[in-house]
């Protein structure tokens, strides 16, 4: 394989090398496998803690704080203009400005609670969620170990069932050995016992001839 | 010779599957034999509804000879029978049932075959699974051949089809693969059979600049071509290239061809063209960077196929045992299991032209080695021969 022919790519390229004359697809996928394996493990990003979650949180406020209104000469001033219709002023407009501020107030109480509400449900879902990643964490362990020792009982059961497989198989070996000599045993007790009668018929033959 | 070939549907519209296939080796075979389609009148793989006139008809110089379907599919009730049968016992006669109602279900069919037995030499059978198949290659055993295009689909372990596979003279396999698999599940070895597959016929010129200008396509860009269904593994494919864009900050676009069923995300570099011509087909194919093949079930990809014949390189979905197959033995393809391995091969290839280049030229002597007309022609002249000689 000549050397020029060995290119390297860019980034991905760093580790994977391809024989352009002589393409072997098995060889590039091994090589992107391996990369792959070789990098790190990507873990899901930890839940950033809410904002100010070490400082105290502020409670509710039960009032608004009143409102510093700017540009007060100004309004000194437009006040002591419209001193002399005042009454007249608050006649017509009272009502209405009354609602328009106790509105106002209200909102702003809203909001304040809203956002007393909002935070601390913020922190307390990060305190359910780190107190669910240690009991993953640990239920992991947990398992793991459990599963090692599955896995240990599982081999240790594997093995026992190999030995007494063959034990058996040995078991029928033998048996069928055994077998084998009872019925040779057999047969040649039936031969003797074949023998036996002809000699005894033998036995009787000679004796007749002697005693003729 | 005279070659019945009996196929579920037939007809110059159906565009895909074990029907495009079954039309494309009659019309090549017609010049060795003497060829006569046998089908029922449905045009919908889904109900089986009829479709075609009933009676004789010619379809690209071959004769036809189209049946009607008896009843159509129910298609919800064919999926509960479906779930059923692959979750709990069941007994063969429900797997009966379940190929009844699997269709299309034409007795007519399968009676034409049974009382013409003796007109034709031999049957060649497409696609396993459905209907027509299994009453028919029960009908005329003898003289029946089947082209399985079997998938690592479940309904293949169902008892019938079991007893089914070891009845055919000889098989015509797809891939490989698709012959291990049934071979395994059948232990019908000593059948005589061979790997096939399918030729293809590529247009001589392709104009992908003009393809590009036509769709304003600019930049680099993928392709898929085929149902775009969550079957066919796009809704993966969708995720893993809208994630590989993101991971990469890759301005690589992806292109979709073919009917959709499936919805397709609204993304700048997703861009579906729907069902197009031959000719915008081809031309697309060969401006794209690589075919991206994410199907899981394939008994033979015809698109891939074409896409070494334009001298293409293929990104496939490697949990599709026979797309993997047929990358490996090409050496025309990469393929990937996760995300990880989609990542890492897509850079690669869309990253070297050159990589590009040399797999495509791997993947065009593929095809000229395997899937030209003419050597698919003398696989199935070979396949019939055998069957002579041992008359």
């Amino acid at each position: 394989m000549n050397n020029q022919d060995k290119n390297k790519t860019t980034k991905s390229e760093t580790k994977i090398q391809i024989d352009y004359d002589n393409i072997n697809v098995a060889d590039i996928m091994d090589q992107i496998k391996a990369k792959i394996a070789a990098m790190p493990k990507s873990t899901p990003e930890p839940i950033p803690p809410p904002q100010g979650l070490a400082s105290p949180l502020t409670p509710p406020p039960d009032m608004p704080p009143e409102a510093e209104g700017g540009r007060s000469k100004l309004k000194r001033l437009l006040l002591k203009i419209m001193k002399p219709v005042a009454p007249l002023i608050k006649l017509l407009i009272l009502p209405v400005h009354h609602d328009l501020t106790e509105t106002i107030k209200t909102l702003d109480l809203t909001n304040r609670k809203l956002d007393y509400w909002s935070e601390k449900l913020d922190r307390d879902l990060y305190r359910v969620n780190e107190t669910l990643n240690t009991k993953i964490e640990e239920g992991d362990k947990t398992v793991n170990k459990r599963l090692d020792l599955a896995y240990d009982e599982i081999g240790r059961i594997k093995e026992y069932t190999k030995l007494l497989h063959s034990l058996s198989h040995n078991v029928v070996v033998e048996l069928t050995k055994l077998k084998i000599e009872e019925e040779a045993l057999k047969m040649k007790s039936r031969i003797l016992e074949k023998d036996f009668e002809f000699l005894g018929r033998r036995e009787r033959a000679l004796e007749d001839q002697v005693f003729k | 010779m005279k070659i019945a070939f009996v196929v579920q549907r037939y007809g110059l519209e159906i565009s895909g599957g074990a029907e495009l296939h079954c039309r494309w080796v009659a019309e090549h075979m017609q010049k060795h034999w003497d060829v006569e389609v046998l089908t029922t009148r449905a045009s919908d793989y889904i109900t089986w509804r009829d479709h075609y006139p009933k009676g004789d008809d010619v379809v690209n110089g071959v004769s036809v000879k189209r049946f009607s379907v008896a009843k159509p599919r129910h298609p919800e009730k064919f999926g509960r029978l479906q779930n059923y049968i692959l979750a709990n016992e069941h007994r063969e006669e429900d797997e009966l049932k379940w190929l009844e109602e699997e269709g299309p279900q034409s007795p007519s069919l399968i009676r034409y075959i049974d009382e013409h037995s003796d007109d034709y030499d031999y049957f060649i059978f497409f696609s396993y699974r459905y209907y027509h198949s299994y009453w028919g290659i029960n009908a005329v055993s003898q003289k029946s051949i089947l082209v399985p295009t079997a998938e690592h689909d479940p309904v293949i372990h169902l008892h019938i089809f079991k007893e089914l596979l070891r009845k055919p003279q000889a098989y015509i396999y797809n891939s490989v693969e698709e012959r291990k698999m049934i071979n395994t599940l059948a232990r019908n070895e000593h059948i005589l059979g061979d790997v096939v597959g399918v030729g293809t016929e590529v247009p001589e010129k392709v104009f992908p600049e003009d393809f590009r200008q036509k769709y304003d396509i600019q930049g680099d860009y993928v392709i898929y071509i085929g149902r775009i269904d969550e079957n066919k593994g796009c809704h993966e494919l969708f995720d893993f290239f809208l994630r590989f864009n993101k991971d990469t900050s890759s301005d690589l676009k992806l292109v979709l061809v073919g009917s959709n069923i499936l919805k397709i995300p609204v993304h700048p570099d997703i861009r579906y063209l729907g069902f197009l011509s031959e000719e915008d087909k081809f031309s697309g194919l060969a401006g794209a960077s690589a075919l991206i093949m994410p199907s899981f079930y394939e008994s033979l990809s015809m698109v891939t196929l074409e896409a070494w014949a334009l001298q293409k390189p293929v990104l496939a979905n490697a949990r599709c045992a026979v797309l993997k197959g047929q990358c490996l033995r090409s050496n025309a393809g990469l393929f990937y299991e996760d995300y990880d391995e989609f990542r890492e091969a897509l850079c690669l290839l869309i990253g070297s032209a050159k990589l590009q280049e040399a797999l495509g030229q791997k993947g065009k002597a593929y095809f000229d080695r395997n899937y030209t007309w003419n050597v698919i022609e003398n696989k199935y002249l070979s396949v019939v021969d055998k069957l002579e000689k041992r008359k």
